[in-house]
């Protein structure tokens, strides 16, 4: 038996002065790490730097996007983040409207809004269950992915499609949602913020899972800017920055509606203010549930204008791609910025007078959430990275685009 | 030929020990699994067996785990990792058969050595965690050791309180024979001395890893810790096996200690083997009461996550460690007084 | 020492609630093959009416995925097949035929074998495949009674 092949402190690497530290690589095959690598290095149990090591889920998403018709980007940019496929399409959709001057009907403008926070809640039903696990909670994981399992039924009822909805086009959206889809929202979004509530007894309030999250992964007002944390990331901090807000994108600003913002700057705060962005999302919905117009064009004027007579008729119903098939993206450039349960979304559209963007550029939340998510690492302990992982509600495959 | 022996107390025990404890595992597994899935919203193990509720398919699920390839992987120090698992699991059953299931059955046959067997039944089970550490070290690999060393670090946290507790109850009895322990416990022990009861829950839970205390093994960091190679039927013995056994011994001592044992008030049994309905029952009464302790344990997993480690220390050292000793001087009092 | 009463109680509420739910269950399970999910609105396998097409190739074209591709048939015309590999279901080919020559199902329970038979041509895709049926079903849905979400068997 080899003696010096085994133990912990041999595997340690020696920074002079008498100080040490190992080396751990925790990902991108590991249960909690998802698909990217963090090279921790720890003194002890404290975790003393982090190296992130991103690109396994690297998709060449932009690259991708400027050797297609810009309509069959839509499916392509809702895989940036499944949970939050709206939102990300609407983004697109939004630099696309700007860019080809399509207006948006109301009609369509009530049912993004729903679709919309009907995402922002799944996203943080993804990461709040998520962050049940890393914690070590079954029950808040179950939870979570089951009531995000009632919720996309509802995307399923709008849309076709469980989890890839491929719903939101430039103008407006591509199907009306049936009849039931209004009543089985409101029973969904009762059972919700009971749901909700229990969870925030079982895990965040629960004194094992509060003393997780308190005081851990320490982020400051001014690092959180200066680092150009989003979402959740700069919301816990006490950045009062909302997409939703700051560029009144939708009808966002005729509805009554509130940032939820934390002082905490630690993995407690980042996680109340989803579920507080959970509970505004439900009254957005609810607004949005009794005034959306039933009846009605569902895409905007320049729009509807290109469809063929016969199915100008039934725009009401349904949209069907072949006006947009045929629109070519003028020289020039648009972006759409929306806010996702994660953070916001930056899309910035280059035309050239042909069908394919000439560059499609596209900020993700998860990614400018890197750098102040390894702030946030540093200085913790070794159990404490699954707690502010989590909080941060960092998803590999958006982040590598 | 003299069948004398088919009735042989010592027969019974051993025999008894094995089929009960296996079905007591066979049910808490099943309760574990059935009871989260009540909480989550599914419905958890229902195909094999959906008659019984699912009830076998943690045979269906070893039996998976057996016949699958047990691998040793390259820098894995060969004879502790293939032996570790089978330490694990002798050192957390054996602790059982040293204290008697009914006053006749019993493996210590000797009446005079019946409280070195009570003690040595907790040293045995405080060994557990060295198989552990054993089993993190010759895995040779890095989250193995931060676990086994997490494991070392959480005995220092129990360590003490457990056995304090154990002292509070064996100065309350004035006894160390099990025997005596049932006869003294003409309340249960849990509510003659109720800090003492908690303590030594919460530090059985910590040394079985139950949650809250899931850290040596804890997914988010170390990816199951020391059990992070095994595979096959080194993860039966350890992981999946061992720790329920561990559970079920610890659970069978507090059992003795503060659930009143196999007593039941106002039943006087007779001797072995005339009375052997008797006996039968006392055993299925001690065994009963041990099941629900372990259903207790597994309940929390549907409501705790995993607390942090340096809490943990906090609070086996400020919270378990006063307790405990509070525990003793109200043993004490209890004993001044008179009762 | 409000930290300890805090402890206790939150711990105390905590197990409450998870013995709440121990007792009375809400469980939404679907047992797959007995019961199957009812979705008002499914996007699945595409069909063709080969008469209707005019073999424009718009669907061909606007596939995100490439996984149309057009089969010369004998009366010179070329019609669609779809490669169900690549498909993702997004249904653009059948927004955007301009005959209604593509139709869309809601069967989504495609399993095959090989990759071979993954890809359609248009003469497989005139009918819907044959979904074998191992076990008997029963279609079922989720609703909300008293804000709680019950599997309610619907009546077909
Ligand atoms: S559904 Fe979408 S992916 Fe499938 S063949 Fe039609 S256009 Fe292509
Ligand atoms: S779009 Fe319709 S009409 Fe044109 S080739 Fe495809 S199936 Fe035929």
């Amino acid at each position: 038996m080899r003696e010096e092949s085994y133990g912990l402190v041999l595997g340690e690497r020696d920074l002079g002065a008498g100080r040490r530290v190992l080396d751990i690589f925790w990902g991108p095959q590991h249960p909690t790490s998802g698909h990217t690598r963090f090279i921790v290095e720890v003194d002890g149990d404290i975790v003393v730097n982090v190296t992130p090591d991103p690109g396994y889920v690297h998709r060449t998403m932009e690259k991708l996007g400027e050797t297609r018709h810009w309509i069959q980007n839509i499916p392509l940019f809702e895989r940036l983040s499944l949970p939050d496929a709206i939102n990300v399409t609407w983004a697109y959709a939004l630099a696309v409207e700007k860019l080809l001057k399509y207006d948006v009907s109301p009609r369509a403008q009530y049912l993004r809004v729903i679709m919309g926070e009907l995402s922002r809640i799944s996203t943080h039903l993804y990461d709040l269950g998520l962050h049940g696990i890393m914690i070590g909670s079954s029950t808040g994981f179950m939870w979570g992915y089951g009531l995000r399992e009632l919720l996309v039924h509802l995307w399923a009822m709008v849309s076709g499609s469980r989890t890839t909805p491929t719903w939101v086009v430039p103008g407006g959206v591509r199907t009306a949602p049936p009849d039931a889809f209004y009543e089985q929202t409101k029973g969904f979004l009762q059972y919700l913020e009971k749901k909700i509530d229990e969870f925030v007894r079982v895990v965040v309030k629960n004194p094992v899972g509060f003393y997780r999250l308190k005081d851990v992964g320490y982020l400051s007002k001014e690092e959180a800017a200066r680092l150009m944390a989003t979402g959740p990331g700069a919301r816990g901090s006490g950045v009062a920055w909302d997409a939703r807000k700051a560029y009144k994108y939708g009808i966002y600003d005729e509805l009554e509606w509130d940032i939820c913002v934390e002082d905490g700057g630690d993995s407690l705060a980042r996680t109340m203010v989803r579920i507080c962005e959970i509970k505004q999302s439900a009254g957005i919905i609810r607004q949005a549930l009794d005034r959306a117009p039933r009846e009605g064009s569902l895409v905007g004027d320049a729009a509807l204008h290109r469809l063929p007579p016969k199915l100008r008729e039934k725009a009401n119903e349904y949209v069907k791609l072949s006006g947009f098939f045929v629109v070519m993206l003028p020289q020039g450039e648009g972006t759409g910025i929306t806010e996702g349960g994660r953070g916001r979304y930056y899309f910035h559209v280059f035309g050239d007078g042909s069908e394919k963007p000439y560059r499609v550029r596209i900020s993700t939340p998860s990614w400018q959430n890197l750098r102040p998510m390894i702030k946030a690492f540093i200085g913790s302990r070794l159990m404490d990275l699954p707690a502010i992982y989590g909080s941060f509600g960092y998803f590999p495959p958006e982040q590598d685009r | 030929m003299d069948w004398g022996f088919l009735f042989s107390a010592r027969l019974w025990f051993f025999v008894l020990m094995f089929a009960a404890s296996g079905i007591v595992l066979l049910t808490v597994v099943w309760f574990e699994r059935k009871a989260a899935a009540r909480v989550q919203m599914r419905v958890g193990p229902y195909h094999v067996s959906p008659q019984l509720g699912g009830y076998l398919q943690l045979l269906a699920d070893a039996f998976k785990f057996i016949i699958s390839e047990p691998i040793v992987h390259k820098g894995a120090y060969r004879l502790l990792f293939m032996w570790g698992p089978a330490i694990f699991v002798t050192l957390a059953f054996g602790a059982s058969l040293l204290i008697p299931l009914t006053p006749e059955l019993r493996l210590i046959r000797d009446v005079n050595l019946l409280p070195y067997g009570l003690v040595f039944s907790l040293v045995v089970l405080l060994l557990v965690s060295i198989a552990i550490v054993l089993i993190g070290w010759s895995a040779n690999n890095k989250f193995a050791y931060i676990g086994a060393a997490r494991e070392a670090l959480i005995v220092t946290a129990y360590e003490l309180p457990l056995l304090l507790s154990f002292l509070a109850m064996v100065i309350l009895y004035g006894t160390l024979n099990p025997i005596e322990i049932v006869e003294r416990q003409w309340l249960a022990g849990a509510l003659l001395n109720p800090l003492a009861f908690l303590v030594f829950i919460i530090a059985t839970a910590m040394a079985t890893a139950k949650f809250p205390f899931e850290i040596a093994d804890y997914e988010g960091d170390v990816a199951t810790g020391p059990y992070s190679d095994y595979g096959g039927i080194f993860l039966v013995l350890s992981f999946a096996g061992g720790a329920y056994y561990a559970t079920f011994s610890y659970s069978f001592l507090a059992t003795l200690l503060f659930l009143g044992g196999w007593g039941i008030p106002n039943f006087a049994v007779g001797s072995w083997p005339q009375d052997m309905l008797g006996h039968l029952l006392l055993a299925g009464w001690f065994l009963l009461k041990t099941t629900i302790l372990m259903m207790f344990f597994a309940f929390l997993r549907a409501a705790m996550p995993v607390l942090r480690l340096d809490h943990t220390l906090l609070f086996g050292w400020r919270g378990l460690l006063v307790l405990s000793i509070l525990a003793v001087v109200w043993s004490v009092v209890l004993k001044f007084v008179g009762i | 020492m409000t930290s300890v009463g805090y402890i206790v109680k939150a711990t105390i509420d905590a197990l409450r609630v998870a013995a709440r739910n121990f007792v009375k269950p809400e469980r939404i399970t679907v047992y797959y093959p007995y019961e199957k999910l009812e979705y008002v609105r499914m996007r699945g396998w595409i069909g063709l009416w080969t008469e209707k097409c005019t073999s424009c190739m718009l669907c061909a074209r606007i596939c995100p995925t490439n996984a149309i591709k057009m089969y010369p048939a004998p009366n010179a015309k070329r019609y669609p097949g779809v490669d169900y590999g690549r498909c993702i279901m997004c249904h653009f080919c059948i927004d955007i035929c301009p005959a209604d020559a593509l139709y869309p199902t809601d069967i989504k329970e495609l399993a095959w074998y090989n990759y071979r038979e993954m890809i359609y041509t248009p003469d497989m895709e005139r009918e819907p495949p044959k979904v074998e049926e191992t076990y008997k079903y029963v279609k079922v849905s989720i609703k909300y009674e008293n804000g709680i979400p019950r599997k309610i068997e619907t009546v077909k």
